[in-house]
């Protein structure tokens, strides 16, 4: 059977759709984030299920899922943040592996738990593939966000194969514990002590103010840090502003910063803040190193 | 100079030397990742580099004890002393306040009149350590201390793609359009950053950058060239 590029059409875009996969992760001596998905787990997640190749690109969907017509056969499966999922307005678990034909619609609906979820297809999505990926960033890609009548090339696959576990239990519990694992960052030692302790015991807000390249949390800290000369920052670095404010980078930080970073989220842990909406509740838990 | 590295995590560390812009700093970074590269090539996912720091990720964990043979390795290392051998390029800029919104403000800010902070300005041999902030915007030093400007409070939601600006101890130009905090006292008719091209960047990391003062006019011409634009090296 030879596979013939098709498209998929959105008919809804959704509030923040996108194609995300592992990532740039070689670029950065040009100035270029990681980007990717930001919930890697649920992203590998659903290649794993549809037997893709690892770095296969999928589809990001966030808060206000799309809804999307398939132009011929394929597979997909629904992973990562608790939503609800219409194949031709019929209702289907998360995690199942759903036989798409020519003029099927699939249709995110509300969001339950969490906050981004991904939508693999069988192949992968064939969006450009940009300096060795196909993530979308601002500056690199073409575009950042899927808008009204957007397409975009799957290879279509008339093989409907049936996985072993055709149908996974989507959990969510992982992402439910407001535990954050952290690693001491580079300036962390300068952090005064009586702060240290207080990182540890208190609870923190995610704000509002979040997007792909970081969160900020809602409480401030008295600092006396002063900025750093700029150096390097990674997703996952817990930087302190001058006003006390914290912030968490996410998958599209930018590769170099100037505030103090105190702290660094576990790769693991990075994906559970990454599915946390604005009020819920975290803590960071001190992970020693060897 | 005194060398000392922080493990993150086993798969993350960064080496630092003391805080300060420096030139030699600088060359020894880049002997540090050659070696780095040398040694453990195929292990590294990335290197990344700050004024100070350099910084590896590994593509899988690494033993702390293998990594502390590869640094007293490193400690041994000479800098290479065939790298001030760099490229110097001219980059044109027009300086004229409608480009410059923040050159009245510079200017007032350090008693000077607006052209001799254009003069102070395209004096230096300026010294590019890195890339960061955004696709193609470089780490300059040696931006002339009479012209040190502390960052905007409040950070401008929109800078012109080319915008070149001036915050803190630094100067550097925007490649594209973004939200910024510097003060913008010109803009370049280059096109800094090219997805297309392979490296997307025309400067290396060690190469010598001057600011060359152009008229508004010249400006004009030269951006519809602005992805051809054919860059002069000294």
């Amino acid at each position: 059977m030879i596979k013939e590029p098709a498209y998929l059409k959105f008919i809804k875009p959704g509030f923040l759709t996108s194609v995300q996969d592992g990532g740039r992760k070689a670029m950065a001596g040009y100035g270029i984030p990681y980007s990717g998905a930001m919930d890697q787990l649920s992203y590998n997640k659903a290649n794993q299920l549809l037997l893709n190749p690892k770095e296969a690109a999928c589809l990001e969907m966030s808060l206000i899922g799309p809804e999307v017509e398939f132009e011929s056969a394929t597979q997909v499966v629904v992973t990562g943040a608790l939503c609800k999922v219409y194949h031709n307005r019929l209702e289907v678990p998360m995690g199942k592996i759903l036989n798409v034909k020519s003029g099927d619609s699939i249709k995110i609906g509300a969001f339950i738990k969490g906050q981004w979820c991904y939508m693999g297809v069988r192949g992968g999505i064939e969006s450009a593939k940009i300096l060795d990926s196909r993530s979308w960033y601002q500056g690199i890609t073409p575009q950042t966000k899927i808008k009204k009548y957007d397409r975009l090339v799957y290879l279509s696959d008339e093989i409907t194969f049936e996985p072993q576990h055709a149908h996974v239990r989507i959990d969510t519990a992982w992402f439910e514990t407001n535990e954050i694992g952290v690693y001491a960052g580079p300036e962390w030692d300068l952090f005064a002590e009586k702060h240290q302790s207080a990182l540890f015991s208190q609870l923190f807000t995610v704000s509002e103010i979040q997007n792909r390249m970081g969160i900020q949390l809602l409480e401030t800290f008295e600092n006396q840090m002063e900025e750093i000369l700029t150096a390097p920052v990674y997703p996952g670095t817990v930087q302190l502003t001058p006003s006390g404010k914290i912030i968490i980078l996410m998958r599209d930080a930018q590769v170099t910063g100037g505030y103090p970073r105190i702290l660094n989220v576990t790769e693991e842990d990075l994906n559970i803040l990454s599915q946390k909406k604005p009020y819920q509740k975290i803590k960071f838990r001190m992970i020693s190193n060897p | 100079m005194k060398k000392s590295y922080f493990l993150i995590h086993a798969g993350l560390l960064e080496i630092s030397w003391p805080p300060e812009i420096s030139e030699s700093i600088l060359w020894e970074q880049l002997s540090w990742k050659h070696r780095l590269e040398e040694m453990m090539g195929g292990k590294i996912e990335q290197i990344r580099l700050g004024f100070h720091t350099l910084s590896i990720s590994f593509k899988h964990p690494v033993m702390i004890r293998e990594w502390d043979d590869v640094f007293e390795q490193l400690l041994l290392t000479e800098p290479d002393i065939s790298f001030p051998e760099s490229n110097c390029w001219k980059i044109p800029v027009c300086y004229d306040p409608e480009m410059g919104c923040d050159l009245s403000f510079v200017a007032e800010a350090h008693r000077l009149s607006e052209s001799e902070v254009v003069t102070l300005h395209t004096s230096p041999t300026y010294l590019l350590h890195f890339y960061g902030f955004l696709p193609g915007f470089m780490y300059l030093g040696g931006l002339d201390q009479k012209l040190h400007t502390s960052r905007k409070k409040s950070p401008d939601r929109l800078i012109k793609a080319g915008s070149v600006a001036i915050g803190g101890k630094q100067t550097g130009i925007y490649p594209g359009e973004s939200p910024g905090g510097w003060h913008v006292i010109g803009r370049s008719p280059v096109g800094f950053f090219n997805v297309n091209n392979i490296p997307p960047v025309v400067p290396q990391v060690g190469d010598k950058i001057m600011f060359n003062s152009i008229s508004s006019a010249e400006f004009f011409e030269l951006e519809k060239e602005r992805d051809n634009y054919k860059w002069i090296n000294d």
